[in-house]
């Protein structure tokens, strides 16, 4: 329990301090995360406005096959996207393998299926009298959808962060198409996961505290919307 | 002028015939009530004169054009009518957020909107709540504040569907004194939904009748689910909710047997009478209930099992002078009674 605890008290005090190697690696996460939730979300959001609101021959099965992707191994993810981005692959002259943006492809890979599923789970939610109410004030179609993306907007904001909670927080891809290159692609998933192959649990400990505290600040930062929207 | 004129409009969802109109035309400038019992296609029917819906079959016009159904076309009728919901529901915004949704959408800038929305408001009583949230409003208000919303589009037609249907008695008066106000100041033409034959009676200058999707040439009142069957002579006969059995005049079809149907009785074609012949075959007794002048005639509610209207004239009326709780005798015409589904 000692040696939890002062490995816990030197943690807080690497954080405090702002070590440049802690930053460089939160820096490095943030930033692939960021990347890889926002191309999903300019991808995902539209595509499960569509499959909510289209009426086509096989939407049960989209929609089944986007729940079973969401139970996707990261390491698969990462095997697959290694297939086509190493020197053998078919991507291979690009040299995307163990940079970041190779990873930024995995992780887009990763939560493409997880916004697309919540979006149209957000948007058949959205009561059915918005969309007539918006028509019949005479907006038309372009303007009828954002309208009904506003309603559901909340459910929408929650697969954005759900999404980017998920891609910050895996290791699999990361470690596969990232490589763990200091300064470069070492993430602190990755970095965690070498610190306690070392032994060395302090800048371990360090990083799984800023990892909590970005995902208590985006959830505070979600209700402190939700709250000033009166919902 | 004819608004709107419809010729042998159907809808079907799936294999379900909801609306089957033979023809219909709406006078541009007036207020139409549309009666009829649930399910009877009230609202398909504003659907698809909110240009919301388009019909399975037939052909329809809008101020003499025929309806084109491209998107276009349909966006550019969909911006003279507005249609308000039995439950209006509001935008994620405050009062005025929603009222300058439709202003907006037409590109109005923010000056002359917030003249609108001003204007709206004060028509509708709610100024006051112009900065509140909407979803905050009670439900009179929220039915009020869509009536602003859609008043500020300045619409030729407005189409509510049961606007007081789910609003207490004061915001009822205000609503129907709206309404009115709306029609005789910018001449906008009007049609709602209502189940209360009376509220189309006060406020309605023509008043159209739904029954199964066809417009019906009665009044919704005095029409029951009955059970027929042969009786006597190659008359049928008929029982009202399976409790009060009536004589009809109807002539027996070939091959007719017992079935169940829906039966209309015109209130005008009922006689009245205080002498209670209890013997006699052709007629019924019950209850006076109700009495109340509307025209030149006095409408009597007689319950006689089930609740039927008597429409009597002054003079019917002077001579019989029936009390409220008395028991009167009532008989039927030759031609009062019609069955609404045809025997097969």
């Amino acid at each position: 329990m000692s040696f939890f605890l002062e490995s816990f008290v030197a943690a807080c005090r690497l954080a405090w301090s702002l070590d440049p190697e802690l930053l460089t690696i939160v820096r490095v996460s943030l930033s692939v995360s960021c990347l890889a939730t926002a191309f999903a979300a300019l991808v995902s959001i539209p595509a499960g406005f569509a499959i909510a609101h289209g009426r086509f021959p096989g939407k049960r099965i989209v929609i089944t096959l986007l729940n079973t992707l969401l139970a996707l191994p990261t390491v698969v993810i990462g095997l697959f996207v290694y297939v086509f981005i190493s020197r053998r692959g078919i991507f291979g002259p690009l040299d995307l393998l163990y940079t970041q943006q190779a990873m930024i492809i995995g992780q887009f890979i990763l939560v493409v299926p997880l916004i697309t599923a919540l979006t149209i789970a957000a948007i058949s939610r959205v009561d059915e009298r918005y969309r007539k109410t918006a028509r019949t004030l005479g907006a038309n179609a372009w303007q009828t959808a954002l309208v009904v993306l506003r309603e559901g907007r909340f459910g929408i904001a929650a697969a954005v962060i759900s999404a980017f909670g998920r891609v910050i927080s895996e290791i699999g891809i990361s470690m596969m198409l990232g490589g763990n290159i200091k300064g470069f692609t070492r993430t602190m998933t990755t970095a965690m996961a070498l610190e306690y192959d070392k032994g060395s649990f302090i800048l371990a400990v360090a990083l799984g505290l800023v990892l909590m505290a970005l995902s208590l600040g985006i959830n505070v930062l979600f209700n402190l919307i939700q709250g000033r929207s009166g919902r | 002028m004819i608004l709107y004129c419809l010729e042998r409009v159907t809808r079907r969802y799936n294999d379900r015939l909801v609306l089957d109109i033979d023809r219909l035309e709406i006078e541009s400038g007036r207020i139409h009530a549309l009666l009829g019992p649930n399910g009877a296609g009230k609202t398909t029917l504003l659907n698809i004169l909110g240009f919301l819906e388009t019909p399975t079959t037939g052909r329809m016009s809008f101020c003499g054009k025929p309806v084109e159904t491209s998107r276009a076309a349909l966006l550019h009728l969909r911006r003279q009518v507005v249609l308000v919901d039995q439950h209006p529901i509001m935008f994620t915004t405050t009062v005025c957020g929603n009222i300058e949704f439709g202003l907006k959408i037409r590109g109005m800038e923010r000056k002359a909107r917030m003249r609108v929305v001003d204007e709206a408001l004060e028509t509708v009583g709610l100024r006051q709540f112009k900065h509140a949230r909407a979803h905050e409003l009670s439900g009179g208000e929220t039915q009020r504040l869509a009536l602003a919303r859609a008043l500020a589009l300045a619409p030729s037609v407005l189409l509510c569907d049961e606007p007081t249907a789910s609003v207490d008695a004061e915001n009822q008066a205000v609503i129907a004194a709206l309404l009115q106000a709306i029609n005789a100041s910018k001449g906008t033409t009007i049609l709602f939904t209502t189940h209360d034959r009376l509220q189309a009676a006060a406020l309605a200058q023509e008043t159209l009748v739904l029954e199964k999707g066809r417009l019906t040439a009665t009044t919704y009142e005095n029409s029951y689910a009955c059970t027929v069957f042969p009786g006597q002579n190659g008359r049928l006969r008929c029982t009202l909710h399976d409790q009060v059995e009536i004589p009809c005049e109807l002539t027996l079809p070939a091959g007719f047997s017992e079935r169940n149907s829906r039966v209309y009785i015109a209130p005008e074609k009922i006689t009245l009478s205080r002498s209670v012949d209890r013997q006699s075959n052709h007629g019924v007794t019950g209850t006076v209930l109700l009495l109340m002048a509307e025209g030149e005639h006095i409408r009597v509610v007689v319950n006689i099992g089930v609740l039927m209207v008597v429409l009597l004239d002054r003079a019917s009326y002077r001579h019989e002078r029936p009390a409220i709780g008395e028991t009167v005798s009532l008989q039927f015409a030759a031609d009062a009674v019609t069955l609404l589904d045809r025997p097969s």
